[in-house]
């Protein structure tokens, strides 16, 4: 009885609307609107349409009650009318009316979906100018999901779509009254009345109404023409496992083979996983079903991954994907932190859930979050510091000197100094090369040209190991350890090529090759060698095979592998500093602005990601390149000498941007490039003064 | 300064610097030996690595003017002989660029047999 006189009392409410806003219509319309306005009465959705705005209106105050009461019923008049003429249309090819043929195509048969349950898919807007409509912006792909402007009111598709993330993300942050009234004010719906009856009835584990739902879809999808036919098959598939799966969980056995019998054959989609599903019968209790499907067990998480599978397959119109926005804005920080040239840190992943940085501005690193700062001057070798090398876990450095003393330098993370630990003496020609095993337990160390030996130290107890001496003719200056720390090779320029064990046996040597530089490939088999002839090669100890990777033009003074193994970085006599993707045997950078070639230099990759490339110079600076670029970000001044090498830390290399305070980012950020060692005397670990470019 | 970054020329005949063994270049880059310099019998060679070079002087040698620049080991220092920089005379045009190096400052040594590859492999 209710329900009647609330249908009267609208009807009568439009018809005197009507009057008052349509008034310059001519009659005939008017007839087909009452007409189509009684058809649309049947169903419950105009009227609950009604009810909800009603609702609305007396929250919005009782000054705007009656002009708001007028439009509502407007708004109902306008989609009531609309339903008929697409009856209308389905019978027999009339006219159309004055403003719906092409904002509101016919396909729209929602009167039948019962309405939505949450708040932000109310729909009708309260609009209360007043201004008789004009013809609406929206497309045909924003109609879909039933999305209808209030008058006067018009947005652009993007618009559109941005209202509906932050309806969306208004939702998902606990806002709803706000979303709702968003939804309302801009007459958009956050999704299709059929997607958030169907979001509803899995959420609430309803699979028999989810499935109603999801043919209710695939008849709106129908009308989109790249549509796959197999999508509903997909969607009902992802359903019914769902259904299936919670059937067995909960030990209704007999469900569940109805299910699979009646429901899940017949779609005839992927059979195997049918058949998997299938053998998931015989699952003793629901931890193991759980664990042979994969499955976390029913529940909101399992039901929101249906979800968000079937959503994988409609129209984003139809559907969005949860978390959107902040997808969106995880992808904006990401790519930023990529193009910022001064981001050493790591990057953020690309998680909806971990946006690290303020979204208010563009993130940028400030260049005194980098480490061009010097913080500490090494004075304790008494000769030319040749080579120097962080270990693998950051906490230690080691510092190679022509004063034929290696010595060992303790890092404490939070104070950011360098403590001197110990020297590892008894080398006679000088320590121009050393090179942690990736364990951290050994080091080695080799000489310049005219040295025969390998010192292997055991950092553990900080005792020599192992002299390893083959023969007094050979010259051993380039050593690279095997991914597994237990052999390694060595060579040098009189082509010795040497594959050894940790206890100095020699396994397999190459002979006719000149080593300028070594570095061992990911998969502890593999070695890449810089020879004399300028080109790069690969050899393989196990088979005993090689092949060429790299020609140069100019002699390869050092080389360095990337931890991803993929790019090698090579100091060029005479030339830049060369970047080679190695996969593709192509150059890919030619890093510019620095001196060498008189003297043997070694650069280095540095930072989180290993996208900064650093080097020494014989200008007496430290060129630093972001990966992307060929022109250095910064030149480090300040070393009295040629700076020989140039060495990362590879843990504490953070400069953690914005939210990090200036003074203590700025130590931090310095630790990392602390080892652009010095030549004589003294040895100068980062140089008292900096200057960004 | 830091660590002499030295090249090797490589190949099977070798000459190097006498007082340090740093190697220079090899037999196959040997143009002529029918050359004299200040200590006697020198060698014309094509390419010579692992030198570093004074400044350009003007010379007038027993075969007309060249500019020149003196040779000496990167590593050690010791002087090796020149370079041709510019040869006045067109028939001794051949010279520019290639490097005189004195035979009582070098010795020869037997290199190694190396892996000999085609660069498109």
């Amino acid at each position: 009885m209710d329900q009647i006189y609330s249908k009267q009392t609208i009807k009568r409410c439009v018809l005197k609307s009507r009057r008052k806003y349509f008034h310059q219509e001519s009659v005939a319309t008017q007839q087909d609107r009452s007409e189509s306005f009684a058809a649309t009465n049947k169903g419950r959705w105009s009227i609950e349409r009604g009810w909800c705005v009603s609702g609305v209106v007396t929250s919005l105050g009782r000054g705007v009650e009656a002009d708001a009461a007028g439009a509502l019923v407007i708004s109902a008049l306008r989609r009531a009318r609309r339903a008929g003429a697409a009856e209308r249309a389905s019978l027999a090819s009339t006219d159309s009316g004055d403003e719906g043929a092409g904002h509101r195509p016919p396909r729209k048969r929602t009167r039948r979906l019962s309405p939505p349950a949450r708040p932000a898919d109310m729909h009708q807007p309260p609009a209360a100018n007043g201004a008789p409509p004009p013809h609406h912006v929206n497309g045909d792909t924003a109609t879909r999901n039933g999305d209808l402007q209030p008058p006067g009111l018009r947005m652009s598709q993007t618009d559109q779509e941005i209202v509906r993330l932050i309806g969306q993300h208004l939702l998902s942050v606990g806002l709803d009254r706000s979303a709702a009234l968003l939804m309302e004010e801009s007459g958009l719906h956050l999704e299709h009345p059929a997607a958030a009856t169907f979001r509803t009835h899995v959420l609430a584990g309803d699979w028999v109404k989810a499935d109603h739902d999801l043919r209710a879809l695939h008849d709106l999808l129908q009308e989109t023409p790249q549509v796959d036919p197999h999508n509903l098959a997909e969607m009902k598939f992802v359903v019914l496992e769902q259904k299936y799966l919670e059937h067995l969980e909960a030990g209704r056995v007999l469900d569940a083979l109805h299910v699979l019998r009646n429901e899940l054959t017949p779609l005839q989609y992927d059979t195997p996983r049918v058949h998997r599903l299938s053998a998931l019968m015989m699952c003793a209790d629901a931890r193991e079903l759980q664990a042979r499907a994969h499955w976390p067990g029913s529940g909101p998480h399992s039901r929101a991954n249906v979800l968000a599978r079937v959503q994988s397959v409609l129209p984003p119109a139809l559907m969005m994907a949860p978390g959107r926005l902040r997808a969106l804005l995880s992808q904006a920080t990401l790519q930023q932190a990529s193009r910022c040239r001064f981001h050493a840190a790591p990057r953020p992943t690309p998680s909806p859930d971990n946006i690290p940085f303020t979204l208010l501005a563009d993130h940028h690193c400030s260049a005194d979050h980098f480490p061009i700062h010097s913080l500490q001057v090494l004075n304790e070798h008494c000769d030319e510091v040749w080579y120097c090398k962080w270990s693998p876990d950051g906490a230690r450095l080691a510092s190679g000197s022509k004063d034929n003393t290696v010595m060992i330098w303790d890092f404490d993370p939070v104070a950011k100094r360098l403590t001197f630990r110990k020297s590892l003496e008894g080398h006679t020609y000088g320590v121009s090369f050393l090179a942690w095993s990736p364990d951290g337990r050994y080091l080695i160390a080799a000489g310049p040209e005219d040295c025969p030996d390998l010192w292997i130290w055991n950092m553990e107890t900080e005792q020599l190991h192992l002299k390893m001496t083959h023969s007094q003719e050979d010259s051993l200056t380039a050593v690279a350890w095997h991914a597994a720390s237990d052999k390694f090779v060595c060579g040098g320029a009189r082509g010795q090529f040497y594959h050894c064990s940790i206890d100095g046996t020699l396994l397999n040597s190459w002979d006719g090759v000149r080593v300028n530089a070594l570095a061992s490939r990911g998969d502890a088999r593999a070695v890449l060698a810089a020879d004399t002839h300028h080109r790069v090669r690969h050899y393989d100890f196990t088979d005993l095979t090689d092949r060429n990777l790299i020609q140069e033009e100019h002699a390869v003074m050092a080389m360095t592998l990337n931890a991803a193994d993929t790019l090698l970085l090579l100091n060029v006599a005479n030339q830049g500093v060369h970047l080679w993707d190695i996969r593709a045997r192509a150059l890919v950078r030619r890093f510019r602005g620095l001196s060498q070639g008189h003297f043997t230099i070694h650069a280095c990759f540095g930072g989180a990601h290993q996208d900064f490339i650093a080097s020494g110079s014989e200008d007496n600076k430290v060129y630093i390149w972001h990966i992307n670029g060929e022109e250095p970000i910064a030149v480090v001044s300040g070393h009295t000498r040629c700076v020989n090498c140039v060495s990362w830390n590879p843990v504490h290399h953070d400069c953690s941007g914005t939210r990090c305070p200036p003074g203590k980012a700025w130590q931090r950020a310095c630790r990392a490039l602390q080892c652009a060692l010095l030549a004589p005397p003294r040895a100068a670990l980062c140089p008292p003064a900096h200057k960004p470019l | 300064m830091g660590k002499i970054f030295l090249d090797h020329i490589g190949g099977t005949r070798l000459f190097s610097c006498a007082s340090c063994d740093v190697n220079l270049t090899n037999r196959s880059e040997l143009i002529s030996t029918r050359f004299t310099g200040a200590t006697g019998r020198a060698f014309l060679f094509h390419k010579v690595v692992n030198l570093v070079y004074s400044e350009v002087q003007d010379r007038v040698m027993l075969t007309g003017r060249h500019m020149v620049r003196d040779v000496s080991c990167k590593n050690c220092g010791t002087k090796l002989g020149w370079v041709y920089e510019f040869a006045t005379e067109e028939n001794q045009r051949y010279k520019e660029g290639r490097v005189i190096l004195e035979r009582a400052l070098v010795t020869e040594s037997d290199g190694i047999e190396e892996i000999q590859v085609n660069n498109d492999d």
